[in-house]
């Protein structure tokens, strides 16, 4: 095989699984784009790196960071080498998300109504009973064909012999599926004719097929229902994105000045009065959704829209109270589920997992701290958690002061190495640390996962953070056909 | 369309005229406080524009910093810099309802404004030449909006958001131009003082044309109320709003359309009606006071009927 | 048997018209073997649809809209209800049989909500002093009956110093408060010691010749749950039994669980309150139709919010929303 230098000059982290990088050699996999990547030089690679920028830039995807009450627009950062995962990986894959979302459905819809998984003591009750998002609220309310979780991000990583694991299972408002269509758009721009000649599955019937479900919720049954985008507003980081998916599935974005309860009844303000909604895609948190019920202080939310959801009258995705399933301590307990209501074999692996809760296993952190990665049980984005090996002894010592505060708020995992992929940088190649998060869609014609998803990147070298408010950047991710 | 979403399109459109007006005020009142020594007082545009209190007492006459506090003053709620803000965060929240084009027009605007070169000009350099620089991206903005902007519903709210504010602007100038006279009769006579309120609106030179015999006071009153042909007069504006808002007519919500077509249709009329002897008759302040509070009675009934109370 | 005739009247005035305003309501007495509702009438100004459902905690819960502009919004409910004394719990059983029960129960729906404990700041204080109270060969009835007199005596009977939001750490500091204080007090000693306690709200419903406190408004106790009896009710702020006397509305695991009214609206901040609940027994002149004398409690005892008006001024409003919308993640 033809290499040009950069490609020569590669060198895989030693015990790490590298996704391009296999025994000597470059992966079957990666030969077609390296060998398209060989006929290009250096500084072709820079330019299309600049491309990438001013494509993101000038088409307004971008996120907004506020500090000191000043706005200061910023893009994801781009890797503009693709993540590929081959058709027989992906299927693992998908066979066990589905595998998995099935079960925190079942779940779900057991936790809120006759809670046999508590009673036959699968998970312990005080977990759940603990949990600030099992919301008592949604005890015995009917969602429509039981489905809980409309749209989950699961998040995968690889340990050092490739094998995957879930990180985390999102299934409240996951975000970052418009980087995924973004991603590939650049990427069609970037590398002509590279994605046919690869088989790369396409990702665009994402924005179809979520509408053709948001569809099939709404609980008139007229041919035209009423289905909104509900966004917090202009300051949220991913804005964009809900400008994105509205305009995609061609449907109202809103926010919840917006809309109004009237007879147990949404509504939206109209110039020619009040229309009445049918489904709402909401990216607002539970706790924000009805300041009637929740967080009284909510000026992001629709008084009332609680009783609406409960009697029927609208359709909410996701549902409320999801939070229970994806709460890092009810996490350890998902392959249990699995064989608990389908009576099968986890297909992926959860990452092992200990309650701080419990003295002994709280003990046995404390005494390999340094091997252990502490996060708290509510916390998502990557804010609030300790990654024992690259903190320091007062870092970890106020850590453990935090933790022993309310232990129940706080899980610890053994730091897994994460796998490695080529990113251009430096005018060269080389590996950093990254995860997946595919888009599942679940329906009451099942579940369907769009193939591909968020490559997240810790572009910083060593870096095991892909979250992008902790320095992460994200790649395009093709599934080979 | 969402009320928010039409009130969002009113709102920036006002934003961008206000902004307008107070560029052409400070650079023709900057012109002119280079022209008169004694006379000359930056009160009335900070009256109009900013109105009155402790920070803006503190400016005194001070041209540079009267004119720091309007374009780049962070305090003041109504500086170029704090309502461009406001209309590219309106602009933002209805980007699926504005062209590309447009949302670039204004974030730029913004930016423009946002740059500290702007008020470091202000400080040392040549205070019109900063002034141009604002007054073009208007341009450009109204430029944007002619070439780019669907005619629907959306630009109706929009259009009549500008001449909404285009008429409050008017009528204010005119009401503390002309109460200065009250204060210093002399006035009345000074043509300095006419040509510049006509130039400050931009209708120096129509008036020129329209009437030979110099600068009465009565002529410059029947050209910014009753000249229908002056873009920037009363009646003009009133009959925009009027045009646009008929556009808005609507099955679903008939009974809110009669309502503020009523209140278009009676300020239009008692406009119409008017000649300068009527208005002189009735008392200026008094019929300028009467409009204002029309025009403000518009704005409230939009926003009641149509914006939801955004 | 005891028939009472209550009417309970809330009325919001507001000096500009409010809209959009989403409300519920939590004023419907339980109905089971001690406590019978007769008749229950209730009318809310607008007229709306009221919508019910049993909540979790088995309370009946009523919803409703009001979006046309409105100054004022009266919510009358007149229940005719009639009661059952409930024998009090006996002394057959050895006392550290009853608290081995009890230990049994920390994990058991749905005793669990009812001993989950909050963190504040006096905590590690009122647990010494719990231990402290509580005698070796008391039996759980015992504990509550002397944890009530505790409450009882040490703390003051104020209205006006606390609201549904002061905190407990400074209601443990004042020492002072009304009912709902009192019996969140009560709830956490009682929770303490592994007695499930949960929060009761009602009226109360004493003799004339009588005048208890809480009487006029909407009043709170506890209740605690004793091994082979059941729940018992206990009123900390009259040191008594609630019983027969006793008309509950709701129970929870504490005051926003049972709001008797709580409402959201749009617009003025500013609102007055006037709260009566007035009390007829069976042998009165028909008492519906009198004219009411309203009390003017305190706007802040009730969660009754404008939704664009938090907070006051606009720009901390402003950063407010700032910060809500930056905080929507996942």
């Amino acid at each position: 095989m033809q290499e040009s230098g950069y490609f020569s000059q590669y060198s895989p982290i030693n015990g790490v699984w590298d996704e391009m990088y296999g025994v000597d050699s470059i992966r079957e996999h990666y030969s077609k784009v390296i060998d398209y990547l060989s006929r290009e030089s250096s500084e072709d690679l820079a330019r299309k790196e600049e491309l990438a920028q001013r494509l993101f830039m000038s088409q307004g995807i971008t996120f907004t960071v506020y500090s000191s009450g000043e706005g200061i627009e910023k893009i994801f950062p781009f890797d503009i080498i693709p993540r590929i995962i081959t058709a027989d990986e992906w299927a693992f894959v998908e066979k066990g998300i589905k595998q998995r979302l099935n079960a925190l459905n079942l779940f779900l819809k057991d936790v809120y109504n006759n809670q046999f998984i508590v009673k036959d003591g699968i998970v312990p009750i005080d977990i759940i009973y603990s949990c600030p998002h099992f919301l008592r609220e949604m005890y015995q309310l009917q969602v429509p064909y039981d489905i809980y979780v409309h749209i989950a991000g699961i998040d995968l990583i690889r340990d050092h012999d490739g094998t995957f694991y879930v990180l985390e299972d999102n299934l409240r408002t996951p975000s970052g599926v418009s980087y995924m269509l973004e991603n590939r758009e650049i990427t069609k721009r970037l590398f002509p004719d590279l994605l046919p000649q690869c088989c790369v599955r396409s990702v665009t019937e994402y924005p179809n097929i979520l509408y053709k479900n948001l569809l099939s919720l709404s609980p008139r049954q007229i041919s035209n229902p009423t289905i909104v985008l509900l966004s917090p507003g202009i300051y949220n980081s991913a804005y964009f994105e809900h400008t994105t998916l509205a305009r995609l599935m061609g449907v109202e974005l809103v926010e919840g000045r917006d809309l109004v309860v009237k007879n147990q009844k949404v509504y939206m303000k109209t110039t020619i009065g009040l229309q009445q909604v049918d489904v709402i895609y909401r990216r607002v948190d539970d706790e924000y959704l009805d300041p009637l019920v929740f967080n009284p202080a909510s000026i992001l939310g629709v008084a009332g829209i609680m009783g609406a959801y409960r009697t029927g009258n609208v359709a909410i995705v996701n549902a409320i109270g999801n939070g229970v399933a994806d709460d890092k301590a009810v996490y350890a307990y998902v392959p249990e589920m699995i064989k608990y209501y389908l009576n099968e074999e986890p297909i992926l692996k959860n990452v092992p997992t200990y309650q701080l809760s419990n003295r002994d296993e709280r003990e046995h952190v404390f005494a390999n701290i340094n091997k252990m990665v502490v996060k708290k049980t509510n916390g998502s984005g990557g804010y609030g958690m300790l990654m024992g090996h690259a903190s320091s002894d007062e870092e970890i010592e106020d850590y453990k002061k935090e933790i022993l505060k309310d232990p129940r708020n706080f899980i610890a995992q053994p730091t897994i190495s994460l796998s490695a992929a080529p990113c251009y940088m430096q005018g060269g190649l080389h590996p950093r640390r990254i995860d997946l998060r595919p888009y599942a869609l679940c329906g009451p014609d099942g579940i369907e996962i769009v193939p591909g998803g968020l490559t997240r990147v810790a572009l910083k070298e060593g870096s095991l953070v892909v979250n992008s408010s902790q320095g992460g950047g994200s790649k395009d991710t093709w599934v080979l056909a | 369309m969402l009320s928010r979403v039409a009130a969002s399109l009113y709102w920036l459109s006002r934003y961008v005229e206000r902004s307008d007006g107070i560029l052409r005020m400070l650079k023709i009142n900057y012109a002119s406080s280079q022209d008169t020594v004694q006379e000359f007082t930056w009160e009335p545009v900070v009256r109009i524009f900013a109105g009155q209190d402790e920070e803006t007492q503190k400016l005194g006459n001070d041209s540079r910093a009267v004119m720091r506090y309007m374009v780049s003053g962070k305090n003041n709620p109504n500086s170029i810099l704090n309502i461009i803000t406001l209309a590219r965060e309106n602009a933002r929240g209805v980007q699926e309802h504005i062209t590309k084009d447009l949302w670039q027009c204004l974030n730029e605007y913004y930016h423009t404004v946002k740059d500290n070169r702007i008020d470091n000009a202000l400080k040392k350099d040549d205070p019109v030449s900063v002034l141009d620089v604002l007054i073009k991206q208007v341009m450009l903005y109204y430029g944007t909006v002619e070439i780019t902007m669907e005619r629907g519903e959306g630009r109706s709210y929009m259009n009549i958001g500008k001449y909404l504010e285009r008429g409050i602007q008017s009528v204010d100038i005119l009401d503390t131009k002309f109460g200065s006279i009250d204060d210093n009769p002399d006035l009345l006579t000074d043509t300095t003082y006419w040509k510049h309120l006509l130039l400050s609106l931009g209708g120096y030179e129509l008036y020129l044309k329209k009437y030979r015999e110099g600068f009465e006071a009565e002529n410059v009153l029947e050209q910014v109320v009753l000249n229908n042909d002056f873009p920037r007069s009363v009646i003009y504006s009133v009959n925009h709003i009027q045009r646009y808002f008929e556009r808005l007519k609507n099955d679903s919500n008939i009974d809110d359309y009669r309502e503020l077509s009523f209140y278009i249709g009676r300020l239009q009329s008692n406009i119409k009606y008017s000649s300068v002897k009527s208005i002189k008759d009735e008392g200026l302040h008094q019929f300028l006071t009467q409009i204002r509070s029309q025009l403000y009675g518009i704005g409230d009934a939009l926003n009641n009927h149509y914006f939801a109370n955004s | 048997m005891p028939e009472f005739k209550i009417q309970h009247l809330t009325k919001y005035t507001y000096p500009a018209p409010v809209r959009d305003s989403a409300n519920q309501i939590i004023l419907y007495p339980i109905q089971d073997e001690w406590q019978e509702v007769i008749k229950q009438e209730i009318r809310i100004s607008g007229d709306p649809v009221i919508d019910t459902f049993i909540d979790y905690y088995g309370n009946k819960v009523g919803g409703f809209t009001y979006s046309e502009p409105h100054s004022t919004l009266l919510i009358d409910s007149k229940i005719l209800v009639q009661t059952k004394h409930k024998p009090l719990p006996g002394n057959d059983i050895f006392p550290a049989q009853q608290w081995e029960d009890l230990k049994h129960l920390r994990f058991m729906v749905p005793y669990i909500d009812f001993l989950r404990l909050e963190q504040f700041e006096g905590f590690d204080d009122l647990k010494a002093l719990v231990e402290a109270e509580k005698s070796k060969e008391d039996t759980p009835y015992q504990a509550v009956l002397r944890f009530s007199r505790y409450v009882y005596d040490n703390f003051r009977y104020i209205k006006g110093v606390t609201s549904v939001e002061t905190t407990m750490d400074e209601i443990w500091k004042l020492k002072a408060g009304v009912c709902q204080d009192f019996a969140h007090i009560l709830t956490l000693m009682l929770r303490l010691v592994d007695i499930p306690a949960r929060y009761v709200s009602g009226y109360i419903c004493t003799h004339r010749s009588t005048i208890m406190r809480g009487e006029g408004a909407t009043h709170a106790w506890a209740e605690a749950y004793i091994p082979d009896y059941g729940w018992l009710g206990i009123d900390p702020t009259n040191n008594c039994i609630a019983n027969e006397t006793h008309i509950r509305l709701a129970v929870g695991r504490n005051f926003s669980d049972c709001s008797p009214v709580k409402g959201v609206y749009k617009g003025t901040s500013d609102h007055r309150l006037d709260v009566s609940v007035n009390v007829g027994y069976e042998d009165d002149a028909p008492s519906m139709n009198q004219p009411v004398e309203f009390i003017n409690t305190p706007p802040e005892h009730t969660e009754h919010k404008p939704l664009s008006n938090i907070p006051k001024n606009s720009y901390q409003r402003y950063l407010e929303m700032l910060q809500q919308q930056q905080q929507q993640q996942q």
